[in-house]
């Protein structure tokens, strides 16, 4: 660390004057007391609801449905709005609003100093808080759906019976989508976006702190709504919830809408935090060429998210609409259009493969120069893949919709856009692929991540180019080959470059090293359980197999065994990485401040991470990546371009 | 050679690039490398052994029934096509991550390497050569995926791709009726027969008229490539001309509700004379 930072100047600046201790209100609240007016509040809202505006003794059924449906989101909504009330959200804007403002000391206090451990149950702003209760929060979601996934599995496997009420299936199929699409959004911005970024480009905290903690409180208030659905009868119309069939859906229906649109206020936060972080805050001296690639990511990634997720939203504004006040955007009968809620869910539904997908590559591209000890390969070219992927991915949804018969002159321009996009996709293969080249890797678990991922994006990108034409699409569309397809991208691509992610930063977010052997084992039991569940499923979708089935041909038997085989694999595996992590988070080996030798910010503050992260602002004078020596075949030498490393 | 006994290239001074060997020459001294060879020769074996995939997959697609109709033979010859062309650069993608599991050395252990690689940065003509064997790549598949689906909509339409002119035969129009959980099928030119299994005449072009009383649902007759939405309040079309005679699979391929899973009938493509017979039989009247 060099002396030229600017050393804090807080007793020159008059200061707000501190009225009571520092906090305020704030010490009083936390979850406990939010999930407790939250919960009060549903039950006054249900029983004042139910008692006064439900037309139950009304021989119109439709109107005693409308009727429970508003009483449902109502009660849903105001969960989530008294739960942020109770956990004191609104405190720092309502003593605005009263002429207070807040101290440097109530400012300490919301980061949770000196709160120990209970500062992880609080509305905390430190972004180290947050970033390791998104790592929690996703772990759980992971965890649910991939139990709802072996659920799923075991039906399938079991070809001569009918395991489950096929209502219970069709709600297992859709929870499951959903659980894992809302886990795998969360699971690298979340945690490490977080977690590490500001650390990353030198900053003491996100650029908007109590955002920060909006943001992870929005999610976890929007998670009961969804989870309450196996109860009222489930989500039963896979995670897509297509138009007209959600109408008729059971009550559960709601609290996948209303947790789609508290979720996409969550993500929205976010994603303005993180893009005005890593735009204004980085350290002096951090040009946008020394920006450590990771960051790209996940401003490319919020960029989308904060583009796209709105029609999510909309999408599902609308259909809560047609349930609650009987609108009819989507009811064909009364003019509206079941096309346009398919256009409104793919226009986030597939910029949302890319949000998951951008920021583990990138993540996997900041972790393995440091194993590889090189450079990264060609950063210019990774920056136009991640800006060429953004760009193109606005305009391919209609892939989504070649068989819908929605517009067929459509299939000619999204075919082009689609197969486009393989291109800047194919920089980002470059890149890794570049960087792997003549290098030594370290053969520890997070770089072993970067050859599965590879592995996987290759056959995932190989089938998705075949799903991508539209007469190939029209023997695939809806078929498990679609499934296996999509789960090679976002699991094989997104969680297997999340899990090597996590080892990576591990040491860094709880101090301790993961278990080396534990964790590998666990993930190529995974890995090789993930091959085998869904190259079978490939073989399934290729003789004609549709997806979202409980019964099938006896044909498509021998691919759903060893595609069951497979998953219990997965599930082993997992089972054996969370033991990992678990065991390692409590008593692993101590890690030390930079274990793995990184050049990049978060390795050169101590472990763990003091409050504000730096004791003196660290100035950077180069990009992270001086890694290597001088090529022993290049005899062409440009000294002066040799990095000299972080100050 | 190896990378420990790297190789003396005479080269003097950066900023002369006339004292740089031709490019000939850095070529041939680039292939003399071992691990280069090594990866050619790997990309090699890998490519040979991806080619055969696509017999592969036309195997299991054709498991339950060989195609039926001239659409499904270019859906195969498609994906036939796009195996072949992609195998080079998946061969090469894979060779290099094979190789580079211990190709160029490993290190294994608790602490950091201390021994550090090549510092490459960029290299502009492996950058070049990427970005234009993708684009190339992706222009190929695009161009056949607009002509394959210009021929399979003439197809549909019940005319010859080449002339786009209808091929003289008059197409029959069948109205198809998803809803949960059965399809409808009806024939308004042959007297509104109504059937809940498909039967058509061999080689003559069909025509369907796809709707649906409830959710949508999706009409995919799979041996003969053709899958269309059948939506409430919309009526879509596809259309294809059967070739083959025999009993093949119609399958619903969008969730639909409770027993989606059972949504499923057959079509038997008979002849000419077996179609009117079953017509008479139906109570209907003869095909013209």
């Amino acid at each position: 660390m060099t002396d030229t930072a600017v050393v804090h100047q807080t007793h020159d600046v008059p200061q707000p004057k501190q009225h009571g201790k520092p906090g305020g209100i704030l010490r009083h609240t936390s979850i406990v007391t939010g999930t407790a007016l939250g919960l009060v509040a549903a039950i006054v809202t249900y029983a004042i609801g139910s008692h006064f505006f439900v037309p139950w003794g009304t021989t119109n059924a439709d109107a005693s449905q409308v009727g429970l449906n508003a009483l449902v989101a109502a009660t849903y909504f105001a969960w989530v709005i008294f739960f942020m009330i109770g956990i004191g959200a609104f405190a720092g804007p309502i003593r605005w609003a009263l002429g207070h403002d807040l101290t440097h000391d109530d400012a300490e206090y919301m980061a949770g100093k000196d709160q120990g451990k209970w500062r992880y149950w609080k509305y905390t702003t430190d972004h180290k808080v947050v970033g390791t209760q998104y790592l929690i929060m996703a772990m759980f979601l992971l965890g649910l759906g991939g139990l709802l996934a072996m659920l799923i599995r075991t039906e399938l496997g079991i070809t001569w019976a009918e395991v489950f009420d096929p209502n219970f299936y069709n709600s297992l199929i859709g929870t499951h989508g959903i659980v894992m699409i809302i886990a795998l959004i969360i699971v690298v911005t979340g945690p490490f976006g977080n977690f590490i970024l500001p650390i990353m480009i030198g900053a003491r905290d996100m650029a908007f702190p109590r955002l920060n903690a909006l943001s992870f409180w929005l999610l976890f208030a929007a998670i009961p709504p969804l989870a309450s659905n196996l109860f009222l009868g489930g989500i039963r119309d896979g995670w897509t919830v297509y138009q007209p069939l959600a109408s008729q859906a059971p009550i559960g229906m709601i609290g996948y809408q209303v947790t789609i649109i508290v979720f996409a206020f969550s993500t929205g936060v976010a994603s303005v935090n993180l893009i005005t972080t890593s735009v204004t805050m980085r350290a002096r001296g951090m040009t946008w060429n020394r920006v450590p690639i990771f960051v790209i990511g996940v401003i490319a990634s919020s960029v989308m998210g904060l583009v796209w997720f709105p029609m999510f939203q909309y999408s599902q504004m609308l259909a809560l609409s047609d349930k609650v006040i009987a609108t009819s955007f989507y009811n064909p009968i009364m003019g509206g259009s079941v096309w346009l809620y398919e256009n409104l869910f793919w226009l986030l539904g597939h910029p949302e493969v890319y949000v998951v997908v951008i920021p583990g590559t990138a993540a996997l591209m900041e972790l393995m120069v440091v194993f590889l000890r090189k450079p990264l390969f060609s950063y210019k070219v990774a920056i136009a893949g991640f800006a060429g992927v953004v760009g193109i991915s606005s305009i391919v949804w209609v892939h989504h919709m070649y068989m819908t018969g929605w517009a067929p002159s459509a299939g000619y321009p999204f075919m082009l856009s689609t197969e486009l996009i393989s291109i800047p996709f194919g920089f980002l293969v470059l890149v890794m692929l570049g960087t792997l080249w003549r290098g030594k890797p370290w053969t520890r678990l997070p770089m072993m991540c970067v050859y599965a991922v590879i592995w996987d994006k290759v056959v995932g990108g190989i089938t998705g180019v075949y799903l991508s034409d539209v007469p190939v699409d029209q023997y695939m569309h809806g078929s498990m080959f679609v499934v296996a397809h999509f789960h090679y991208m976002l699991m094989g691509a997104g969680l297997f470059a999340a899990i090597g992610a996590t080892a990576y930063w591990f040491p860094k977010m709880t101090g301790r090293m993961l278990d080396e052997r534990l964790g590998s084992i666990g993930f190529w039991v995974a890995f090789f359980g993930f091959q085998l569940t869904f190259g079978s499923m490939f073989v399934a979708g290729l003789q004609g197999m549709p997806r979202r089935v409980l019964q099938f041909d006896n044909a498509f038997n021998i691919s759903n065994w060893l595609s069951t085989v497979g998953a219990y694999t997965i599930g082993i595996g997992m089972l054996i990485f969370l033991y990992a992590v678990i065991t390692s988070w409590r008593s692993g080996k101590p890690s030390g401040s930079n274990p793995w030798g990184g050049k990049t910010l978060e390795w050169q503050t101590e472990t763990p991470v003091p409050l504000e992260n730096f004791p003196v602002l660290p100035v950077v004078t180069s990009d992270p990546y001086g890694y290597g020596v001088p090529d022993p075949y290049d005899a062409v030498l440009e000294a002066d371009k040799q990095p000299a490393g972080v100050a | 050679m190896s990378i420990d006994n790297p190789p003396t290239i005479e080269v003097d001074q950066p900023e002369e690039p006339t004292n740089r060997p031709a490019a000939d020459h850095r070529l041939k001294e680039w292939l003399s490398r071992g691990y280069v060879r090594r990866i050619i020769a790997l990309s090699i074996v890998i490519g040979l052994l991806i080619i055969p995939l696509a017999w592969v997959v036309i195997h299991f697609m054709n498991l339950s029934g060989a195609p039926a109709s001239a659409i499904m033979v270019e859906i195969e010859r498609t994906m036939f096509v796009f195996t072949v062309v992609s195998a080079p650069l998946m061969a090469i993608t894979l060779a290099i991550l094979f190789y580079s599991l211990t190709g160029w050395g490993r290190v294994t252990g608790e602490d950091p390497p201390m021994q550090e690689s090549p510092a490459i940065r960029t290299n502009g003509t492996a950058v070049v050569l990427w970005i234009a064997a993708t684009s190339i790549l992706a222009g190929f598949l695009v161009i056949w995926g607009l002509v394959e689906l210009a021929t399979i909509t003439s197809y549909a339409n019940g005319s010859t791709p080449a002339n786009q002119q209808p091929n003289g035969q008059k197409a029959i129009d069948i109205n198809v009726t998803g809803q949960q959980w059965v399809w409808t099928f009806q024939y308004p030119d042959q007297g509104a027969v109504t059937s809940d299994t498909l039967i058509v005449p061999i080689n003559v072009p069909l025509y369907f008229n796809v709707t649906s009383k409830d959710v949508v649902h999706d009409f995919w007759v799979v041996e003969l490539g053709i899958k269309i939405d059948a939506n409430p309040g919309a009526i879509t079309n596809t259309g294809v001309t059967p070739d083959k005679l025999g009993t093949f699979n119609i399958r619903c391929a969008e969730l639909c509700g409770l027993h989606h899973a059972y949504m499923q009938t057959k079509i038997q493509v008979v002849t000419q004379a077996e179609f009117d017979a079953w017509v008479r039989e139906m109570g209907g009247k003869r095909t013209v």
